[in-house]
């Protein structure tokens, strides 16, 4: 096979941290190239130099025979290069069709003088792309009214369009639900064959075997092995390259769990909202369980949780803690209550980049302490540092220092700072929504740990998730949800994927 | 690493390096009669009121929005306070509370309340309100200057104290303030994690709401005690003061280093912004360079500065 880019002995150096050194690098055409490694490895480094966003420090870039030091997005995007990045980078105003044509939107001749845009030739390729796949919605829908999930569709569909020869997909399921990634297998496998070259980054152990040809694994910004995937014999190999050492299975033995009625710290009853996105859902949190939310695309999972902790577009039903009625209201009430919600849209709703990692993690901790609605309160750096240093080490962030901004964390470790917030919480409730997208295995592991020494603890625990082996590992209960409404609640004694799916579907 | 050190001087001082060359342009310039020390009170008092306004403006500014009212509430709490006084015949102390103080704080709180109903931009309504309360100057006034306060009001509030201006007093106070509740209490953290990205903030359980309306009672706070200095510096209300102030302290804001985008800024840089456009016109006055030419330098000075900020800050 035809080699269509060389990366060769590449380094790149950020003020005070090495992130990749003497890194080499292929992909060749008509094959899916796996790129793996921990959080920080340097994976999305090694992508953005090749899309032209960072200039290396030293190396080589060989691609359709020429030679390059380093490329800029231009110059990548002529030599046919198109990345997805990890980061969500649609754009709410536009609608779906715009968005993907952003740059580079077809032109026709008016009076066979003036270029205008072509609405109707970018609307009908934007339509075959989004059908492709699988978005439902009409192409002319604003971006901002998608669910994340579909805000990586059309992230996805954007890559399509360009016709590229290489296409590099950065953590593109991470906000996927198992069909949805199962689509995107079937795309990835159709443009394999079209001998398109794909690089393909993911935590997900399940879905690398089933469409890798190669693997290179990186850790510490070194290169561990290129391999090709039939010399790979188990996924322990794979992950014992990772992360250096044996890991112990990723499944918990659970609590026996005592179902009742005293022992229900968290109560929804008939939830129901405005924009009828969830429909009179009711659910019991019992001490020391974990409870997942299961559910496909637009099940209403995450506007579920959003109505209760947020208000948003709440219009009926009743909560209880502890036994006590609380008014749902706004965040700020909801976690003045001891109720708290990890949302799942890193770049819109968690991170603050105009700060350093301890302002990230003290945010709600300094907000429980203080008063009159959260204005007053003074602020307490000795105090604060000891919550960020805490937080920072239970979730094992990879950092220079604390005051670094996070905007120059890796993806996975500005996720466990987002975590580390919510931690410092001290909530009674802990809602967490896709908390493990873009962790590398290890963390996961450490973070399965955390969620059920809290539920031990006594802190109830909600986890909405789309990763079928998380929500059977470590939960007790699985509430499976469709299209707003609750299909039925399903017993660790019982469940299984296909019952889950079944369920679902009833 | 050096860049990175580089980058973090530059937004600690910056805004000082920028006044002590341009200091040191005018001083060779025009020597011995700028680089004097009773210019530099000069120069002080000539931006005292520029630093009043701009420490509200830089509020504003900081959860990404602005105020463009400012000017208009100087000049309708200045009116108010005066009429109080003059015709109301009430007491000094009492009108600049309840005209100034107050009335500009419920100016701003106007302000704010539309913002948070209607959902529009501040620009907006501020250029709205800009007009409505300039408006209502000229209407309470019939346009005319309300002359004839009180000797106790315009001494304390526009005269001397230990030689240094009251207005200049009055400005580093209200600073001081400004500086302690932006960096000492959650309320000014919570404006800065606002303006980083609000819809995090509302997630991650700050009351924005609220706090965008405190914001702007308290830029309609300090643009009021503004009026009230001017008027008494002065000794007249006039119904048209004030008139193009925001301009400069969103100028004095902007080249004090804070982010139009909002969750970036300093008060201590911003009251050297604000220094910075007073020395500015007062060297090229003494340099005997015609006022129009003066604006021309505050508009490039203006878009160099933000220019090398960006520069610096871009660096990767
Ligand atoms: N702009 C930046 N400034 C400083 N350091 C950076 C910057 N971008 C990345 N880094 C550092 O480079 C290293 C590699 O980061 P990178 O984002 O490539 O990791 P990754 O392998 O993609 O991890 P993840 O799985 O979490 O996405 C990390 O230590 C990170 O902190
Ligand atoms: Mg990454």
């Amino acid at each position: 096979m035809e080699t269509l880019v060389e990366m060769k002995d590449i380094r790149k150096e950020f003020p005070g941290v090495v992130a990749l050194d003497q890194v080499s690098f292929d992909v060749k055409a008509g094959e899916v190239h796996l790129l793996l490694g921990e959080n920080g490895a340097g994976k999305s480094t090694l992508m953005k130099i090749l899309s032209g966003i960072y200039t290396p420090t030293s190396g080589r870039i060989v691609m359709g025979g020429q030679e390059y030091a380093a490329l800029t997005p231009k110059k990548s995007k002529e030599l046919g290069i198109s990345i997805i990045y990890q980061e969500l980078s649609v754009v709410n105003e536009l609608s779906i069709a715009e968005n993907m044509f952003v740059g580079k939107l077809p032109t026709k001749k008016l009076f066979s003088v003036l270029p205008i845009v072509d609405r109707a030739a970018y609307e009908k390729k934007a339509e075959e792309a989004a059908r492709r796949v699988g978005l439902k919605k009409p192409v002319s829908t604003l971006v901002g009214d998608l669910s994340i999930s579909e805000k990586q569709m059309v992230e996805i569909a954007k890559a399509l369009v360009e016709n590229s020869k290489l296409l590099v997909m950065d953590e593109p399921t991470s906000s996927l639900t198992e069909e949805e990634t199962r689509n995107l297998q079937n795309i990835i496998r159709e443009l394999r064959a079209e001998g398109i070259g794909i690089v393909y980054i993911s935590h997900k152990m399940k879905e690398l075997r089933e469409i890798g040809d190669r693997v290179t694994i990186l850790k510490d910004g070194r290169t561990v092995a290129t391999k090709e995937m039939t010399e790979i014999h188990s996924e322990q190999e794979i992950i014992s390259m990772m992360v250096g050492r044996e890991l112990q299975s990723t499944f918990f033995g659970k609590e026996d769990v005592d179902y009742k009625p005293e022992n229900i710290i968290f109560k929804a009853e008939n939830i129901k909202r405005k924009d009828g996105k969830t429909r009179d859902v009711s659910f019991e949190l019992y001490r020391g369980e974990v409870l997942g939310v299961a559910g496909l695309v637009g099940a209403g999972r995450t506007e579920l949780m959003n109505a209760i902790f947020a208000g948003e577009s709440y219009e009926s039903g009743r909560v209880w803690l502890d036994g006590r009625e609380v008014k749902i209201g706004t965040p700020y009430t909801s976690i003045k209550n001891g109720i708290a919600m990890i949302t799942e849209n890193r770049r819109e709703t968690g991170i603050f980049p105009n700060f350093g990692i301890k302002e990230n993690l003290v945010l709600v901790n300094r907000l429980l302490k203080s008063g009159w609605g959260g204005f007053y309160g003074m602020i307490h750096e000795k105090q604060d540092e000891k919550v960020a240093e805490k937080e920072r080490e239970e979730m094992q962030v990879k950092c220079a220092s604390l005051s670094q901004l996070i905007t120059e964390l890796s993806g996975g470790n500005q996720q466990k700072v987002i975590v580390g917030k919510w931690l410092a919480a001290n909530a009674r409730v802990l809602i967490f929504d896709e908390p493990t997208k873009g962790i590398d295995i290890g963390t996961k592991t450490e973070m399965y740990k955390i969620m059920r020494s809290l539920a031990e603890q006594g802190v109830g625990v909600i986890m909405i998730s789309s990763e079928m082996p998380e929500l059977l590992g470590i939960c007790d209960r699985i509430m499976v949800m469709n299209q707003g409404v609750k299909k039925g609640i399903l017993d660790k004694a019982e469940v299984t994927e296909e019952l889950i799916l079944q369920t679902a579907t009833m | 690493m050096k860049a990175k050190n580089f980058k973090s001087y530059w937004e600690k001082f910056g805004t000082l390096a920028i006044f002590i060359v341009m200091w040191g342009v005018f001083a060779i310039l025009a020597p011995g009669s700028f680089a004097t020390s009773g210019n530099f009170v000069q120069i002080i008092t000539q931006s005292a009121t520029i630093m009043l306004l701009a420490c509200g403006e830089f509020f504003a500014i900081l959860l990404g929005g602005i105020d463009l009212s400012i000017g208009s509430v100087a000049a309708f709490t200045g009116m108010i306070t005066a009429k109080l006084m003059v015709e109301g015949g009430m007491n000094p102390f009492l009108a600049v509370l309840l005209g100034a103080v107050l009335g500009g704080a419920l100016c701003g709180f106007i302000n704010g309340t539309l913002i948070n109903l209607t959902g529009v931009h501040p620009f907006i309504i501020t250029l709205g309100t800009q007009s409505v309360f300039r408006a209502l100057t000229l209407i309470i006034s019939n346009a005319q200057a309300t002359f004839g306060m009180p000797k106790i009001f315009t001494q304390i509030f526009g005269g001397l104290w230990n030689g240094i201006p009251m207005a200049v007093v009055i400005a580093l106070i209200v600073a001081l303030i400004c500086w302690f509740v932006t960096t000492k209490l959650t309320f000014g953290r919570n404006l800065y994690v606002m303006g980083g990205n609000r819809d995090a903030a509302w997630f991650s359980g700050i009351n924005v709401k609220q706090h965008l309306l405190m914001v702007h009672t308290i830029s309609g706070l300090c643009a009021g005690i503004c009026g009230a200095v001017m008027a008494a510096r002065l000794g007249a209300a006039e119904p048209n003061t004030a008139t193009g102030a925001e301009t400069e302290a969103i100028a004095a804001a902007i080249i004090g280093g804070t982010s139009f985008f909002g969750g970036k800024g300093k008060v201590p840089n911003v009251i050297v912004g604000a220094l910075i456009l007073g020395l500015i016109s007062n060297g090229l006055n003494m340099c005997s360079v015609p006022t129009f030419y003066q604006n021309l330098a505050t508009g490039l000075l203006l878009i160099a500065a933000v220019s090398l900020d960006q520069a610096v800050s871009r660096k990767k």
